[in-house]
């Protein structure tokens, strides 16, 4: 067993341009369930529509890069819309379901070969990242050396765009979710009928929670789909909203750096259990009946089922959270 | 083997590749790459009959060895197979996309010829992997096209078969939601583990599939008191919320679904028994395979049969009780907790029972269940929460649209599920309470 490969390529997994674009996700996840207590289980949805509002016009129709951009948070705010029109007088169970079946819908348009002229189907599109590749001052072909890990210029150049976003984004809530706005939105968390009592149009701030959340999902869509050059609907499965729930709980709700230590964590762990089975079930360490090459893959995903589990019975404020201010006692 | 549903290209290890290709494609995670060097998991399959009509009744008998040739729609020739002695055929194509199958007439015995309207072939949308059907018949052209409207009594049919099946499954889902509060989110996994359970029992053990549903069923139901005792009732007397307890119902259902994932692997299967039912049975306008009509009848049955209990028997009346008030049917001498145990017992046994009609209709797979919960949901969510004869209008509702959506939009059946979907989000616009439901849904 090569411990060192394993422990490096696992830390690398935690900090690659993947785990920023998930983090991104996780963090527009955060305002919606951690401040504002909006049970949004389709926030894969937001990322699905950011990835490809980028990606069809570029690739489909050849657009430029800045007039894409723009109808990335377009296309996002009008997807907001449309699910909290009908979703956000409904009870945190109501919501739940019906924003999955919002962000199923999405993957099965953008999956169907009936559109396969508009987004290449279950292929996707890939040749829309030439912007980021213009704007990369390393080598976008060459290797370059990260500890252990080897990575080409263009990723290691996605790592640092993604998670300088990700530093904006924790800036930007940070600040939005220490003024009066922010606050209305945890006195929305804490007591929907206190903050209408008091005059706040609870139905209002809520939309405003939604789109804003929304669009840093979209953009962690965006950083997905770019930095592997390809905007696939499975990218946007449901597992992707469960996997970031269990980064916002792990990290803590409601906090700035939830997401950002629970990104790390998450993927760390993941994919230290993930190459640990790999290695041994190549090496024959572990008796085949148990695992072997074609299984150990699922094992991450059961690991991480149980952990959001686990997590929500046993440490619902997650490692920084504060446990008064845990949101899952709010109806 | 079942030639019509399993392919014989599949081998268990290339089966286990495929689920595992599955799997890397509904997550591209960092720090992998997605393999891509199996067989193509998309293919168009279906048999050939030689049909003719012998004193009015309809006889039709397999053909082997006839060539079959898939193109794309510009002519250039994609993939070909030959008919095995059950009459049946694979052709995987290696992407998604539009194609021409055809019979190579130069195949076919003498005497026989390919039927009129399918001289020019059959043009297929073939979506990501998934399994296309196409049937040739040969002979007198006896099955003549038939025009939309035509199709309609059929689709409402397809439609009725679907809706009896979540139905069957979303009985428990509610009554669960009712006496609990909790939206189960691992409910699909119970209709997949009973599927799975018969599967074993039926392929792996050789039992007959009846004898392996009953005891499959069985299973379920145990598993929905374990569940129960194990784990739900120790939450609710830790006063956790029904928020946590839905996510924790969501993570467990993640768990759940790669460990069948893990175990059974990534491939469709049909139980060893009553899946190859050529001979269909007329009922007017509408065909139906035996297989069908049983499983619709035997939901019926249930659905009778849970719908007396609830109405009649005391115990049932104890269950509605709960529903309506926890606190009073406790305060009257109710033992709300031995109400919920066999709630489970029963939402579980149900769930394992749709499981295995759902498996003789559409096949085993992994995820089965996770499909058919959004629909679950839907058709609770449609009839009113926690209502279960709400449920069985909703099931009703959802199953028709379900089908009735691939009729009025042609070739969109990838897009199956949206149809109910959107149904769902658009009823929560006008009538948020559902159709018999209450207010106390709205927050």
């Amino acid at each position: 067993m090569n411990w060192s490969l394993i422990v490096w390529n696992a830390l690398y997994t935690g900090i690659n341009a993947a785990a920023a674009g998930y983090c991104l996700v996780a963090s527009g996840l955060n305002v919606h369930v951690g401040y504002t207590g909006l049970l949004n289980f389709g926030q894969a949805g937001f990322a699905a529509v950011g990835a490809y509002a980028f990606a069809i016009p570029v690739a489909t129709y050849g657009w430029e890069w800045y007039w894409a951009l723009p109808l990335v948070f377009v296309a996002s705010i009008l997807f907001a819309l449309l699910l909290g029109l009908p979703t956000l007088r409904l009870r945190a169970d109501y919501l739940a379901i019906v924003t999955i079946a919002a962000a199923e819908i999405v993957r099965f348009f953008l999956n169907s070969v009936r559109f396969t002229w508009l987004t290449g189907g279950s292929d996707g599109r890939n040749q829309f990242t030439g912007f980021f590749q213009d704007l990369n001052p390393l080598e976008n072909n060459a290797r370059y050396k990260l500890g252990a890990q080897s990575i080409d210029g263009y990723r290691l150049f996605m790592l640092f765009v993604g998670w300088g976003l990700v530093a904006l984004i924790a800036l930007l809530v940070w600040a939005l979710m220490r003024s009066p706005w922010g606050r209305v939105l945890k006195s929305i968390r804490e007591d929907e009928d206190a903050a209408r009592a008091l005059g706040k149009n609870v139905l209002m701030f809520k939309m405003q929670s939604l789109i804003l959340g929304g669009l840093i999902g979209s953009l962690g869509g965006l950083i997905l789909s770019s930095q592997q050059q390809s905007a696939q609907s499975g990218q946007f499965a449901t597992t992707l909203t469960f996997f970031c729930f269990t980064i916002i709980v792990l990290g803590g709700l409601g906090r700035v750096k939830g997401p950002i230590v629970g990104t790390i964590i998450f993927f760390f762990l993941i994919q230290l259990i993930d190459n640990t089975l790999e290695q041994a079930t190549r090496r024959d360490k572990i008796p085949e009946w148990l695992v072997d090459q074609n299984n150990y893959g699922q094992i991450k995903f059961v690991v991480a089922g149980l952990a959001l589990a686990a997590l929500v019975v046993f440490r619902p404020q997650g490692i920084f959270g504060d446990r008064r201010e845990q949101v899952f006692d709010v109806r | 083997m079942n030639g019509l549903v399993t392919s014989r290209l599949l081998t268990p290890q290339r089966a286990l590749l495929l689920g595992l290709g599955l799997a890397v494609l509904s997550f591209v995670g960092p720090g992998q790459q997605a393999h891509a060097q199996e067989d193509p998991p998309q293919s168009i399959a279906g048999r050939v009959f030689n049909q003719t009509l012998e004193d009015g009744e309809r006889i039709r008998e397999p053909v082997a060895d006839v060539v079959i040739l898939v193109e794309t729609e510009t002519g250039e020739a994609i993939s070909e197979a030959v008919t095995d002695v059950d009459g049946s055929y694979v052709v995987p194509v290696p992407e998604p996309g539009t194609f021409v199958v055809r019979i190579d007439e130069t195949s076919l015995p003498e005497g026989v010829e390919v039927a009129d309207d399918q001289k020019e072939g059959e043009t297929v949308i073939v979506g990501a992997n998934q399994r296309e059907n196409r049937t040739f018949f040969l002979g007198d052209s006896s099955r003549d096209t038939k025009g939309k409207w035509e199709l309609l009594p059929q689709t409402l049919a397809n439609g009725l078969k679907l809706a009896m099946i979540i139905a069957i499954t979303s009985l428990g889902l509610s009554l669960i939601f009712g006496t609990t509060g909790l939206s189960n989110f691992a409910h699909g996994e119970m209709v997949t583990f009973g599927a799975l359970v018969a599967y074993f029992l039926n392929r792996e053990i050789g039992w007959h599939l009846i004898p392996a549903a009953i005891v499959a069923v069985a299973v379920s139901a145990l598993v929905g008191i374990g569940l129960e005792t194990g784990l739900w009732r120790r939450l609710r007397n830790s006063k956790t919320s029904l928020t946590s307890m839905m996510i924790v119902s969501i993570g467990a259902a993640l768990a759940a679904r790669y460990l069948f994932l893990f175990f059974y692997g990534g491939t469709q299967e049909a139980y060893g028994q009553y899946t190859l039912q050529p001979d269909a049975v007329d009922i007017g306008p509408i065909a139906l395979a035996p297989r069908s009509l049983w499983v619709m009848s035997l939901s019926a049955l249930m659905i009778v049969g849970v719908a007396l209990f609830l109405l009649r028997a005391r115990f049932g009346k104890a269950i509605r009780a709960v529903s309506d008030n926890p606190d009073l049917a406790s305060s009257s001498g109710i033992d709300t907790d031995r109400v919920i145990l066999i709630v489970w017992a029963l939402g579980g046994a149900l769930a394992g029972l749709g499981g295995v009609f759902y498996g003789l209709e559409f096949n085993v797979k992994w995820d089965m269940g996770f499909t058919l919960l959004l629909l679950m949901f839907a058709a609770i969510t449609l009839g009113g929460l926690g209502n279960p004869f709400g449920a069985l209008v909703g099931s009703l509702v959802v199953g028709i649209f379900v089908e009735l959506w691939t009729w009025v939009v042609p070739n969109a059946n990838d897009l199956k599920t949206v149809g109910a979907l959107i149904a769902l989000i658009v009823i929560l616009l006008v009538r948020p309470n559902g159709l018999l439901g209450s207010r106390e849904r709205i927050g």
